[in-house]
């Protein structure tokens, strides 16, 4: 939330601001620069990086995190976190498949079916941190364990095989992508402009960040904190179902039980990336999408870079303390102001 | 926490905190030991009935009990490690713990193995090692600011890339590290082994010292005052004169600690260092920061006991274990998913609901919901 102007700001604007999410965060320029020079590096070293056949597959992964990254973001906003991802994306993933493989359906009905199951998990999560008021992070421990066993279950100690093409509109090829652009990564930034508009706009979007700010002080606002927070896990669900059928469509004819797994890490880095307060109270969607999209082009630049697959995740690591080191020097500065 | 203006039910409160006094008068903690125990006992003694009947796959007694205590030694140390890390407040937690494990493990490994140290110098070196990557958690956390969720997910992502890089991604193993083997199996206890089961030497060797030194440190040392204090208000600590930060940061440098202990377990539990050892599905950090929840640390900071964290352990490593007595094959071991997180979210929610009771019972604090007292900015 720092300013874009060099000017002072007034005490009245300042007070503004904290209500208002501003249009564009420091955060976000700052991961725009990185962005900026990490693909010329990536374009210098790497002749291929920067085709059409390397960046598509790369905006197809992200879309998937950075979907689901929205939901997170509302969460992590509200001050809460959601560790259950994996299980909720495992769930919608493996019950699709299998309604799939096993009927005719339509891919409508196969995304419908994705996101009620999603949403219907979410809300479990929703219900219990709301009217439980137990801590996020515990209840969502104990349900990702409870999604996971229902996926298991659901998968009966085998893979899902030969799923038909019918998600294909979601997947790498030419059926997936229309103008060289993925269909998935852009349902992914419609989400995010639909979410962006959300949080600035609309008023059940502000009082997210009320929520997060003080929950007590919400409350006494006039804020109805525990049906929000149903609907804010209820909502990463949903997503959550949507990012399954990506997942289906971007995979193999086969799906296997590592079907989500860390996930919900990587969700959770790219929103921390794009500069949400884990602390709540402070956030936004855009920065979520620079960030999934950092996490990813770190992850696929190491691999053409032609260095151990695995050293890119030390990246990862090292662009979150940056990104949030950044944003805790420019917090203590505007403490400071 | 003394009030200033008192009542007959305040005075009792606000004697000096005599420590026998302050825990027998916080009734969850004591509750949190007694359901543990209660939990226990009821699963021995169903299991026991399922048993004599014939239910169960295979026999269900102490000695086989006692050999599943090989998987109880790394699960009760990394809770405990998460008990200090998430006691120290502030939103503490460590979602590093199992990067830790595999990075010390392959560390020791290659220390012990390639570079040919005597085993202790190698054993000495890895828990400093481990020191080490949890003194980088503590250092970003308590010094710089980080939220711990923040720094341990970045030092997650990075040590188990650093571990897999490293070991190139294969496991080390050799002839030293198979005679090591014999410090995890099960043994007969000299003197009085032949009355009891074989317990494996782990238990011995790596939980106990640990466990007494950590009930010595927290109970009787001044660290662990100031531990509990910072996590109950880090303010009104600062004010006391405790260096927090320090405090804090050594938290952190006790987690890495006993997880470069665990590296080293899994190394002797596995005949091998595999580089994945900590991080492989799940991980081990989730069901660490779960055993920690359910023997009672509260996730705000400040309160939590080791008790609580060895019953803890001991209830889902003997559930488990009765699982696959009942539940044969693959569905058992997807049924202790299932179990682990009925136990967690029943214990939490349960929990949660006496602690409200007592608050909204108690003269002269605040009711203040659960939800509320979050991590503090």
């Amino acid at each position: 939330m720092t300013t874009v102007s060099h000017d002072a700001p007034a005490p009245q604007a300042v007070s503004m601001r904290r209500i208002l999410p501003p249009v564009v965060t420091g955060q976000e320029i700052v991961l725009l620069a990185v962005l900026a020079v990490l693909w010329v590096l990536l374009g210098i070293f790497t002749p291929a990086f920067l085709t059409p056949g390397s960046i598509g597959p790369l905006l197809v992964q992200v879309a998937p995190i950075a979907l689901i990254g929205v939901g997170m973001t509302f969460v992590i906003i509200t001050a809460g976190i959601d560790v259950s991802v994996a299980g909720m994306i495992m769930v919608s993933a493996v019950v699709t498949a299998r309604v799939l493989v096993g009927y005719d359906v339509p891919a409508i009905a196969a995304v419908a079916l994705a996101i009620v199951i999603g949403a219907a998990l979410g809300a479990i999560n929703g219900v219990l941190i709301a009217y439980g008021r137990v801590h996020p992070i515990i209840i969502t421990f104990g349900t990702s364990n409870l999604f996971l066993w229902l996926g298991l279950r659901v998968f009966d100690s085998s893979t899902v095989n030969g799923i038909p093409g019918t998600l294909e509109f979601f997947g790498r090829g030419a059926a997936g992508s229309t103008l060289g652009v993925p269909h998935s990564f852009a349902i992914a930034v419609v989400a995010v402009a639909v979410a962006w508009w959300f949080l600035r706009y609309a008023k059940a979007g502000r009082n997210l960040y009320a929520i997060g700010g003080n929950q007590h002080a919400a409350r006494l606002a006039g804020i109805k904190v525990q049906p929000r927070l149903v609907w804010v896990y209820l909502t990463t669900g949903a997503l959550a179902g949507l990012a399954a059928c990506m997942i289906i469509a971007t995979g193999t004819s086969t799906l296997d039980q590592s079907v989500g797994a860390g996930k919900e890490l990587q969700v959770i880095a790219a929103v921390v990336i794009g500069g949400t307060s884990i602390l709540g109270g402070r956030g936004s969607v855009v920065g979520t999408l620079l960030g999934a999209i950092l996490v990813q082009t770190v992850v696929s630049g190491v691999t053409q870079l032609g260095w151990p697959t695995q050293l890119g995740f030390l990246f990862v690591g090292i662009f979150i303390l940056i990104a949030v080191g950044t944003d805790l020097i420019r917090e203590r500065a505007r403490r400071r102001a | 926490m003394t009030a200033t203006t008192t009542t007959p039910a305040d005075e009792r409160r606000a004697q000096p905190p005599s420590r026998v006094r302050e825990w027998l008068g916080s009734g969850a903690l004591r509750d949190r030991a007694v359901l543990l125990l209660a939990l226990i006992i009821v699963l021995i003694v169903a299991m026991s009935i399922l048993d004599a009947v014939g239910l169960t796959s295979g026999r269900f007694n102490s000695d086989y009990l006692a050999s599943t205590l090989i998987a109880y030694v790394p699960l009760a140390l990394l809770a405990l490690a998460e008990l200090f890390v998430i006691t120290s407040g502030r939103g503490g937690i460590d979602l590093s713990v199992g990067s830790m494990v595999s990075l010390t493990g392959v560390v020791f490994a290659m220390l012990y193995q390639q570079a040919g140290l005597p085993l202790p110098v190698s054993i000495v070196l890895a828990v400093l090692f481990g020191a080490l990557l949890g003194a980088v958690n503590g250092f970003l956390t308590a010094y710089l600011g980080y939220p711990a969720l923040i720094t341990t997910l970045a030092t997650f992502y990075a040590y188990r890339s650093i571990a897999l890089v490293v070991s190139e991604q294969r496991p080390i193993s050799g002839p030293e590290i198979s005679e090591f083997y014999n410090a995890a199996k099960s043994v007969e206890l000299p003197v009085i082994g032949a009355s009891l089961p074989l317990v494996p030497l782990g238990v011995f060797t790596f939980l106990i010292p640990v466990a007494i030194v950590a009930w010595f440190v927290l109970n009787r040392t001044t660290y662990g005052r100031k531990l509990y204090a910072i996590g109950t208000n880090d303010i009104a600590a600062q004010w006391a004169g405790i260096d927090t930060r320090r405090t804090r940061m050594m938290a952190y440098v006790t987690a890495g600690a006993i997880a470069g202990l665990v590296g080293v377990y899994t190394v002797a539990q596995f005949a091998s260092a595999r580089p994945d050892a900590g991080t492989s599905g799940s991980g081990m950090a989730l069901p660490a920061i779960t055993i920690a929840v359910l023997g009672g640390v509260a996730i705000t900071g400040g309160i939590g006991r080791l008790s609580g964290i060895l019953l803890a352990a001991l209830l889902i490593v003997w559930l488990n274990a009765s699982i696959l007595l009942v539940v044969p094959g693959n569905e058992g071991a997807q049924a202790q998913l299932l179990a682990l997180g009925v136990v967690l979210l029943g214990a939490s929610l349960l929990s949660n609901a006496t602690i409200r009771r007592r608050q909204a019972g108690a003269p002269g604090r605040p009711a203040v919901p659960a939800t509320a007292s979050g991590a503090p900015r």
